[in-house]
């Protein structure tokens, strides 16, 4: 019953909030800011505790699975791509990777975040799933994962753009690559504008971003952990 | 309506690599999480032609189409956690912005300059 409810409830008010963007594309309005706050607002009201909702939310939450299963399609589509560019992806991510890793790890200490928020902030950039799995792995809190890993892919879609314009990088398959690297999912949606060549570069950065983050995760991180 | 029988039908039959890959990881020690190794099993099947692309062509575009959806519930998430109001929450906020505008900028300006050099 809760399940249908919150399923019912979420879907309803996220098809809102898309059509209410459409209309009036502002920030306000992105299905991961608006729509929350709205539910947030209607279950406060409906006297429905976050941890009910919780429960309920297993469905949706459980398609994250299939939804970053289905990328190997595009991956499969371009698989001569692939191929043809292989040792770019990987130096793009690999580079990627390690600059996430590193300029957060700095700025959170730099800023003095609590132990617990900096852990949980390392896996940031790459996909939901996976970046719970490593925060895990090296002791943080997965669900303050989630959270950060969702600013990080609003804030990189919106700010990517801006970033190619000041910096003066044309091609799809550099703004693919750093929008797939740097804001996972999200900014591999947000390819979709700069076409079929951008969202492929975005889908393979963002998968070995996540397999890379991982290998990092099991070897690199610990040591930056046992740092602190 | 057929529409929504085809897209239902084929995120079925995706599903079936998620249980092949929750199989798989039952069965060996695999260091991968279980999206991506069935993400990995469905690629080989497209790619050896154990499956063709139309069985789930348009559920796999209906997924990642309304990913954003499917991340809404965790968002939600962020009201159990009172350290994320105020000022760590914003300087974590700040944090998150300059890094990825760093990650971002170096990841794409690497891939320019180089592919510049490859043409």
């Amino acid at each position: 019953m809760t399940i249908l409810l919150v399923t019912l409830l979420t879907c309803g008010l996220y098809v809102l909030t898309k059509k209410l963007a459409k209309r009036y594309p502002i920030l306000l309005f992105h299905p991961l800011i608006f729509t929350p706050a709205l539910i947030i607002i209607t279950i406060s009201l409906m006297g429905i505790s976050p941890q009910t909702f919780d429960q309920g939310a297993v469905v949706l939450t459980h398609m994250l699975g299939p939804a970053t299963i289905a990328f190997a399609i595009p991956v499969y589509k371009h698989v001569e791509v692939l191929r043809k560019y292989v040792v770019l992806i990987l130096l793009g991510v690999i580079s990627g990777s390690v600059v996430a890793i590193l300029s957060t790890f700095l700025l959170g200490l730099l800023f003095g975040l609590d132990y617990h928020l900096l852990i949980s902030l390392l896996p940031r950039s790459i996909t939901t799933p996976l970046a719970m799995e490593v925060s895990e792995e090296i002791g943080g809190i997965p669900a303050l994962t989630i959270v950060f890993v969702i600013i990080t892919g609003i804030l990189g879609a919106l700010i990517g753009p801006m970033v190619f314009k000041v910096l003066k990088i044309k091609s799809p398959m550099a703004k693919g690559l750093a929008l797939g690297m740097g804001a996972h999912a999200v900014g591999t949606n947000r390819t979709l504008e700069y076409g079929e060549e951008a969202t492929t570069f975005s889908t393979l950065a963002m998968i070995f971003a996540g397999i890379i983050t991982i290998l990092l995760g099991l070897s690199v991180l610990p040591l930056l952990v046992n740092l602190l | 309506m057929r529409r929504i029988g085809i897209i239902s039908v084929q995120v079925a039959i995706i599903h079936i690599f998620l249980f092949l890959a929750i199989g798989l990881k039952a069965l060996l020690p695999l260091p991968l999480p279980t999206s991506i190794v069935g993400l990995l099993l469905l690629f080989f099947a497209l790619f050896f032609n154990l499956i063709k692309l139309e069985w789930v062509e348009q559920g796999g575009r209906w997924l990642m189409a309304e990913l954003l959806l499917f991340f809404i519930p965790s968002a939600v998430g962020i009201v159990n956690y009172d350290e994320l109001a105020g000022v760590q929450g914003l300087v974590i906020v700040l944090v998150i912005a300059i890094s990825t505008i760093i990650v971002v900028g170096i990841t794409g300006l690497i891939v320019d300059r180089f592919e510049v050099k490859q043409q």
